[in-house]
Parts: C-alpha cells; sequence; structure tokens
C-alpha cells in the first residue's frame, strides 16, 4: 500500500479526518483484501472506508479513503490490508499476505 | 502571397509569445508487495508427521517481498501454527518450523538472516535494501504427542502469514 506514512488530512465532517490510500494487486490468485487500523500494540481502532473488504482485480490499482475521529488519531499507528483466502480445492499450502502503513 | 506570410509570421509569433515552461515533478514513494513465488505442500514421511521438508517429499513455500525503498520496511514471515483445513484431531499436534532467506536480489542481503529476530513462530527481517527477497517458510507436524498416532486420513492445509509492515 501507499503512501508508506501516510498523513492525515480534513474531511468534510467536522471531528473527523480523513487519509487516501492506493492498494496494487500483484497476486493472481487474490482478488479481496480487509482493511483494517490499528494502534501501536495492533489493537483495532474504530475507522469507515467506502467498504471495508475492496476488491482488487490482479495487476490493478484502487484507491479509497479511510476516515478516523479526531480523537483517535493520536493512537492510530498503522492502516494495514490483509488478504482474504478461498478454499482452491487443492492441497497446496495458502499465503496470507498483510501489507502495512505507519503513521509516524 | 505577401499577406499570407506576413499572417503566418504573427501567427508564429503569438505562438512563440505563449509557450511556457512546463515543470515536471514527481515524488518517490516506497511500495512493498508480496508474492507466493512457490506454493507449499506438506510431504508424509510417517503416518505421523507432515513436513513441507523436500527431503520427506514436501515443499517449501516461498514468498517475494518486493521494496522500492530501503530502510522502509519490515518483512514479517511466519510458519504455521494451525491447520486451516483437515480432518477431525482429537489428538495433540504439535507444531515447529523455521523462516529462512532463500535468495536475495542484492549481495548487500546476505546479512538478513543473522540481522533477524524472532517472536514465536514469527520471524522479523529489517528490509535495508530496495530489491526483492525471497524467504521460505519450513513446517513440521507431529500427530498424538508422545504417543506417535498416525494422522487420520484426508486432506490437510495450513496457512503461511507475510506481512510487510512500515518501520
Amino acid at each position: 500500500m501507499t503512501p508508506t506514512y501516510p498523513k492525515w488530512s480534513v474531511s468534510a465532517i467536522e471531528g473527523v479526518k480523513k487519509t487516501t490510500m492506493t492498494m496494487f494487486n500483484s497476486r493472481k490468485d487474490v482478488q479481496f483484501y480487509e482493511i483494517g487500523v490499528f494502534d501501536e500494540s495492533w489493537k483495532p481502532i474504530p475507522f469507515v472506508t467506502s467498504y471495508r473488504i475492496l476488491k482488487v482485480d490482479y495487476l490493478s490499482v484502487v484507491n479509497f479513503d479511510v476516515y478516523i475521529r479526531t480523537r483517535d488519531i493520536k493512537d492510530t499507528e498503522y492502516i494495514c490490508s490483509l488478504s482474504k483466502l478461498r478454499e482452491n480445492g487443492t492441497n497446496l499450502t495458502m499465503m496470507a499476505t498483510k501489507i502495512c502503513s505507519r503513521f509516524k | 502571397m505577401k499577406k499570407l506570410l506576413i499572417t503566418i509570421a504573427l501567427m508564429l509569433g503569438a505562438t512563440t509569445a505563449y509557450a511556457e515552461n512546463i515543470d515536471i515533478s514527481g515524488t518517490v514513494e516506497s511500495r512493498c508487495t508480496v508474492n507466493t513465488d512457490t506454493p507449499g505442500y506438506y510431504g508424509n514421511p510417517n503416518a505421523y508427521t507432515l513436513t513441507t521438508l523436500p527431503a520427506s517429499a514436501g515443499q517449501e513455500p516461498i514468498v517475494r517481498f518486493d521494496v522500492t525503498l530501503a530502510d522502509a520496511y519490515f518483512a514479517q514471515v511466519s510458519y504455521p501454527t494451525s491447520f486451516s483445513s483437515s480432518p477431525s484431531l482429537p489428538d495433540t499436534v504439535a507444531w515447529s518450523g523455521a523462516v529462512t532467506v532463500d535468495q536475495t536480489g542484492s549481495a548487500d542481503m546476505s546479512g538478513y538472516q543473522a540481522a533477524s529476530t524472532t517472536t514465536g513462530s514469527m520471524r522479523q527481517y529489517a528490509l535495508t535494501v530496495a530489491g526483492a527477497t525471497w524467504f521460505k517458510s519450513t513446517s513440521v507436524v507431529a500427530y498424538g504427542g508422545g504417543a506417535s498416532k498416525a494422522f487420520p486420513g484426508g486432506a490437510y492445509k495450513a496457512v503461511v502469514l507475510a506481512e510487510c509492515i512500515a518501520q
């Protein structure tokens, strides 16, 4: 995901800030990614996106906004995408991938 | 003809007068991509062991990390500690494994394994050089505790987690 080190910006809603993220899917075997926002201890932080699970076709790019309450900003450390795996009917070991950007 | 030439000259002059310098700007954003290079599968060297070791007819899963900027990400790769699908297993399942650097895209990455740290089943690498690195996850599963009971017949599948975390 990019940016690696995102920044919060003002949104149209009072008390809420937003940041825009970009996701690129380089995995042919994965189409869906779940977005998560976490603090330093990897505890989840409430947030809003258009969809929590995004469909990103192979080799395509999706931009999405993440909205968060201003009072939660000081605790927010990571925005992550986690690949959602599907049973593929083979006996091969599957690979879950997670990519996280960090607020500095 | 003379008027035509004057008109063309004026047009050219006008074009020159409106020409502007156009700046080209750009920013470099680091990006991390993670891909499955080789899917893994379990070999079954005896009734009570499943392993991805090639010597036991298994295959170790290999994951490839690509980063475009140095010192921006940690790679974290885990070996599995549970099956994502399997027959019912009422007895004890013992999990062990290891994560190692399989290949590097640059000789400067040769110190990755020595500098890595572990937490439980997860090994963390600081990606200090831009480029590609391949990591291998080895898994060994034994059934029945000390009694070494036979695994029930069926398909066994596990998930390896590969994470790329901004530093």
